[in-house]
């Protein structure tokens, strides 16, 4: 048990101290879940919204497509991106294999389902009620629009940061795309992975530490916002 | 069918009509909900919508309100065709629903929210405080509270304040006392007609208060399976009949007094029955007619025209008979009082 103790220790050093190679694989985690999050919030909210809120022909499969792609393995996408961004791929000529914004197309395939899912299901459980006030109060389409999509934002949010976690925890993209490169695209989360192969407890158990303190602000930040609702 | 409004005074007859339906059928999965070949609704003026559940007054004010659009026919507004979202109309009118719903804010940004999607920019907060205040909320304690820390009552006061606040030229109120203490149903009452008497608002009332549509209103529609058929102050009786035999139809009402009626078109349709009041020197008419006895349980006044309207339970079934003040006085008609009532067969009609 005394090397976990010694981790934890060690953990708080390299971390009050500012060591350098623990803080880059922070910055880099953070950098490309930014990245991530912010595009598949861009492009799933609005589909989701459309897919909660419509009625159309084959909505319900649709509905069980991206349920099930919510299970989507980390790994096989990381294969699946690979494959397109290696040079010999359709789009290796964009020279992203092994890149942040790399990692960043692999994670966000992984978010969009949980955000566009959780988003549709957020707007299907709002009261039919919502639209005939808003309209009754004058509204026109885009306001419509608008509105009930904040009327749904504790739904969407909750949405937005169950994909915030899916992002920052997985290992497979950020390993496969990212090639977990010293200094360039290590992550946390493949920094933990290799350090622990590496047998140095101390750096995993601090990165460890950071990704749990990220999400305690990401959570105590969301709370903040809805009290204040 | 054709119905046409009469005027509140001082609104000129040739007016355009604010409403005018033309040929409108609604369904939805295929089953119709209403069919009115024609209504036209003068501006200011008290309109009533009166039905059983399901007989199309709500899908009617959804139709008025903009929030739907019909499944064949149009709407006229101020003698425009208009439908949802029209940027003729959709200012002017505003429907409150039997329902209250809030927008998860304020009570204060609930008022507010209609104002601000005008975008009239300075005068809004007085307006919805002036607005809080008509329905008895006033600001100072109301406006801050959350929209789950209200009462049902309030919930639709604040509901109807933030109506108001847009001053609209037509108010559609669906059932708006139906679910609410009979405090906050005196406010929105008074509350809705001030608006009439202030603004000149056109207000379009479905309620079940037969009582206070009576008051009110300058037109009561009857609405029944999605067709307007009257005036409200008809005696339906409905189905299922029984055969009695010998071409006789008819049902027992819960005294065990017989209602007879002329052959049904099919075994749940509605009688409509024209019934009397029963006086002793009424010329004879043989074998039509049916007299029943039974308990006076209200008297009303139409305040309009002056006449009184009694509900007489024979059994618990209510019959609805029209007097004017001088037979009632005759008559002493007072509630409590057992009298008789009778109709003509040969003038019972079918719905």
């Amino acid at each position: 048990m005394n090397f976990l103790f010694e981790g934890f220790f060690q953990a708080f050093s390299l971390l009050l101290s500012g060591n350098p190679e623990t803080f880059s694989a922070i910055w880099a985690t953070v950098k490309v879940s930014s990245y991530s999050i912010g595009s598949s919030l861009l492009i799933g909210i609005p589909l989701g919204f459309c897919l909660g809120y419509f009625d159309f022909r084959g909505k319900k499969p649709l509905r069980t497509i991206v349920d099930t792609l919510m299970a989507l393995p980390t790994v096989f996408i990381g294969l699946l991106v690979y494959a397109f961004l290696t040079h010999r791929g359709p789009l290796g000529d964009f020279g992203l294999l092994f890149t942040l914004p790399g990692i960043a197309i692999g994670q966000t395939i992984l978010a969009l389902p949980l955000v566009i899912g959780l988003s549709a299901t957020a707007v299907e459980s709002m009261d039919q009620k919502l639209r005939i006030m808003i309209i009754s109060m004058g509204a026109n389409r885009m306001q419509l629009f608008l509105s009930s999509l904040w009327e749904a934002r504790h739904g969407i949010l909750a949405g937005a940061i169950a994909a915030y976690g899916r992002v920052m925890t997985e290992v497979g993209i950020s390993m496969m795309v990212g090639g977990n490169i010293k200094w360039h695209t290590r992550t946390i989360t493949t920094a933990i992975a290799l350090e622990t192969n590496k047998g140095q407890f101390g750096m995993g158990v601090a990165l460890g530490l950071v990704l749990l303190a990220i999400a305690l602000c990401v959570n105590v930040l969301v709370s903040f916002l809805r009290r204040r609702d | 069918m054709f119905w046409s409004h009469s005027c509140v005074e001082g609104i000129d007859k040739l007016d355009t009509p604010i409403f005018e339906i033309r040929s409108l059928n609604h369904s939805y999965a295929g089953k119709t909900v209403l069919e009115i070949e024609h209504l036209k609704v003068q501006p200011a003026s008290i309109i009533g919508l009166i039905g059983p559940n399901g007989s199309g007054k709500s899908s009617l004010l959804r139709l008025l309100g903009l929030i739907e659009r019909p499944s064949r026919g149009e709407i006229l507004f101020n003698g425009r065709r208009v439908e949802p979202f029209s940027d003729e109309a959709r200012f002017l009118i505003t429907l409150l629903p039997q329902e209250p719903f809030l927008l998860k804010r304020s009570v204060l940004n609930n008022v507010l929210y209609g104002l601000k999607l005008r975008r009239n920019g300075k005068e809004v907060l007085p307006r919805a405080n002036e607005a809080l205040a008509r329905v008895g909320l006033p600001a100072k304690d109301f406006s801050q509270r959350p929209w789950y820390a209200l009462s049902g009552g309030e919930a639709q006061r604040v509901a109807l304040a933030a109506r108001l606040a847009l001053k609209p030229k037509v108010l559609l109120l669906d059932e708006p006392t139906a679910s609410v203490d009979a405090a906050s149903a005196q406010l929105i009452k008074e509350a809705s007609l001030q608006a009439r008497k202030e603004l000149g608002t056109t207000l379009i009332v479905a309620s079940h208060d037969w009582q206070w549509l009576n008051e009110i209103c300058d037109e009561i529609l009857h609405l029944f399976k999605g067709k307007i058929f009257g005036t409200g102050r008809e005696t339906i009786i409905f189905g299922p009949w029984q055969d009695f035999g010998t071409g006789k139809w008819g049902k027992f009402l819960s005294d065990r007094q017989q209602l007879l009626v002329t052959a049904p078109p099919d075994q749940e349709a509605a009688a409509v029955i024209d019934v009397l009041p029963d006086s002793e020197n009424r010329p004879t008419i043989a074998g039509e007619e049916i007299v029943l006895s039974g308990t006076v349980s209200r008297l009303s006044l139409e305040r309009k025209t002056g006449q009184l309207f009694a509900t007489i339970l024979a059994g618990d079934t209510p019959f609805t008979v029209g007097l004017t003040f001088q037979q009632g006085k005759e008559h002493t008609i007072l509630p409590g009082k057992t009298v008789s009532i009778r109709y003509r067969l040969d003038q019972i009609k079918w719905i």
